[in-house]
């Protein structure tokens, strides 16, 4: 168990290592970070006063050392928690400072949308399950095969137009300095929003593994002792269907921060996907670095626990 | 499956001409009778955005553009950047996958580790970090979201690959003297071809709404209007509340294709008993 456990992390490791040195390469090589920290100046090699500037502003940052010492330097960094200093010449924050205002926003979405996409489609699943191929199963699976076919853009601009503008049961805008409650209160339409999907995609496989597992014949056996139908359902055939449910919830994170990075823009809340839009903008590649390698390990991480939980619940996986 | 062995039904063909339509309006658009996409009808007396009418099937936009030539014009941009997005990723994640999966060793381990590393990025990240570090035109922006099908499809591929070269027919092609060329073009790509064609039309769904994705985050082509720039367009607080149609036109012109895309993978695939299809 142990050493399963123990390859698995080494293999995410590796495989952050590998995503990080391919993204801050790509960033070096391909942008100019000289241009974003003095502006036009950096152009100009001909003016000794800006070629001054320049040498001091390479040796503040770093830009004069070799791509793979910078690497190194910015990896040893990031260890420490230290994620770099914002290529601006006005004196921007570093970008530690960004991320820890705002990643828990982003995070709080995250949680919140899988959460809701949980608790909606275990019980949408038993009752699709305990009425397979009748008519109240064929809704639903129609009803998802549509949220699955509607992109979180476009759900998050139906949403917004029934929800926020026509009932008027929710906030339309994010307000970051209001008490905690109510943000939680605003960030219900856009977890909502990254959840009706995720549900239907959840819904749809464990409701094909229940009807698999309902014709076991420990199901029989506990329909024939007298259990009640919803007890054998929950007792009985929830447990040993879970296995791809696990699976695809860890694969389908990476579409969720997709996904939150989009609906946070389109309803305002000042997350990482606002930061990596405005940094984009203004090629200021610390702090991009930053949320790609945030998303990307969150993304990582949750794989290899979504591994190491189905190896404890299916001991077989262990080889 | 025994819904495979009645056919692919009714809602397959429905889809696929739904497809054709679509697709035939966006090639043909230019000399279909349609508004002027470009054109500004503004009404004396009256300030648009005006509703659906007669004149206007969708309604028009806040500059008296008519939504419902915007959305089929639209549709040339968002078709060509699916279709281009998904040959590209067919093209080389096929030919990764089957080329690791008939060589095996070393091959496949680089490819593996190459797929791996990709996955490793969730998928939208990925596009965001290629469409901010190079520019912003039609090839690129389908390129980048091609990348994102490369793995999907390389281990579909190489997954049907290990299958078909333990068969006996591709042991008899050797037995005869056939070169590995040979064995990869005539015996098993067209066995591979068809697993993927299901996954090709679920790729292409995916990557017009990724388009989308980056339409929102204003990282989508700078020229040219796609589905996911229109539906950005309406999609303000103020628009939606007084003239919602500019957003819900090319919504529901997106949700239609999507739909017929993906169900008429999924019936592909069910009828061609695909496993293997992870995304």
């Amino acid at each position: 168990m142990l050493s399963y456990v123990a390859q698995r992390l080494t293999l995410a490791v590796c495989l952050l290592l590998a995503v990080s040195a391919l993204t801050f390469s790509g960033m070096n090589l391909l942008g100019d970070p000289l241009v974003n920290i003095l502006g036009p100046i950096a152009a100009d090699t001909k003016n000794p006063n800006s070629i001054a500037l320049i040498e001091a502003a390479e040796a503040e940052y770093h830009l004069d050392k070799s791509l793979p010492e910078r690497y190194v330097r910015w990896l040893g960094d990031l260890v420490r928690g230290d994620l770099g200093v914002q290529f601006s010449s006005t004196g921007e924050p570093p970008v530690s400072n960004i991320i820890k205002e705002r990643a828990p926003r982003t995070a709080v979405l995250l949680v919140m949308a899988q959460s809701l996409a949980v608790l909606i489609s275990i019980p949408w699943a038993l009752l699709a399950a305990s009425r397979a191929r009748r008519p109240a199963d064929r809704i639903s699976t129609v009803t998802s095969f549509l949220l699955i076919a509607l992109p979180n853009f476009a759900l998050a601009v139906i949403l917004k137009y029934l929800l926020a503008i026509k009932l008027g049961w929710f906030p339309i805008t994010y307000t970051a300095n209001d008490p905690f409650l109510s943000r939680i209160y605003q960030t219900f339409l856009p977890a909502l929003t990254i959840a009706l999907p995720a549900a239907a995609v959840y819904q749809r496989l464990l409701r094909t593994d229940l009807i698999t597992t309902l014709q076991e014949d420990f199901i029989l056996m506990a329909r024939a002792k007298g259990v009640s139908k919803w007890k054998v359902l929950l007792r009985h055939a929830l447990r040993p269907s879970f296995f791809s449910f696990i699976t695809v919830f860890g694969i389908n994170t990476g579409a969720l921060i997709g996904g939150s990075l989009v609906v946070e823009t389109i309803f305002r809340i000042p997350g990482l996907g606002t930061t990596i839009v405005e940094a984009i903008i203004r090629d200021d590649f610390p702090v991009v670095l930053a949320v790609v390698m945030i998303a990307t390990s969150v993304f990582v991480l949750v794989n290899v626990l979504v591994d190491i939980l189905y190896s404890f619940l299916d001991p077989r996986v262990k080889r | 499956m025994t819904a495979a062995r009645r056919g692919l039904g009714f809602g397959f063909w429905l889809s696929i001409s739904w497809l054709i339509v679509i697709s035939l309006a966006a090639i043909f658009a230019p000399w279909l009778p349609l508004k002027d996409p470009g054109e500004n009808y503004i009404v004396a007396g009256a300030r648009p955005p005006y509703g659906p009418s007669s004149t206007h099937w969708l309604g028009t936009d806040q500059d008296a553009r008519d939504v419902f030539a915007r959305t089929i014009f639209g549709a040339r941009t968002s078709l060509v950047i699916g279709f281009g997005a998904i040959s590209f990723g067919i093209i080389l994640g096929g030919t990764l996958g089957v080329l690791s999966g008939y060589f095996r060793g070393w091959t496949d381990r680089i490819a593996s580790i190459v797929m791996l590393i990709l996955l490793s990025f969730p998928g939208l990240i990925l596009a965001i970090l290629i469409t901010a570090l190079l520019d912003r035109g039609l090839a690129t922006i389908a390129i980048t979201l091609g990348i994102l099908g490369v793995a999907p499809v390389g281990r579909l591929a190489r997954a049907s690959t290990l299958v078909f070269a333990e068969r006996d027919f591709v042991t008899a092609a050797r037995a005869i003297g056939s070169s590995n060329r040979r064995i990869i073009v005539r015996e098993l790509l067209p066995n591979v071809v068809i697993p993927m064609a299901a996954l090709s039309l679920l790729g292409m769904a995916i990557a017009i709404v990724a388009e989308g994705g980056l339409a929102f985050l204003g990282l989508s082509v700078d020229e040219g209007v796609t589905w996911g720039k229109l539906i950005l367009l309406g999609a303000g607080t103020r628009d939606l509340e007084r003239a919602p149609w500019i957003s819900f036109g090319p919504i529901s012109m997106l949700f239609l294709t999507v739909l017929a895309l993906n169900y008429a993978g999924d019936r592909l695939r069910d009828y061609f008993d695909v496993k293997d299809i992870t995304l």
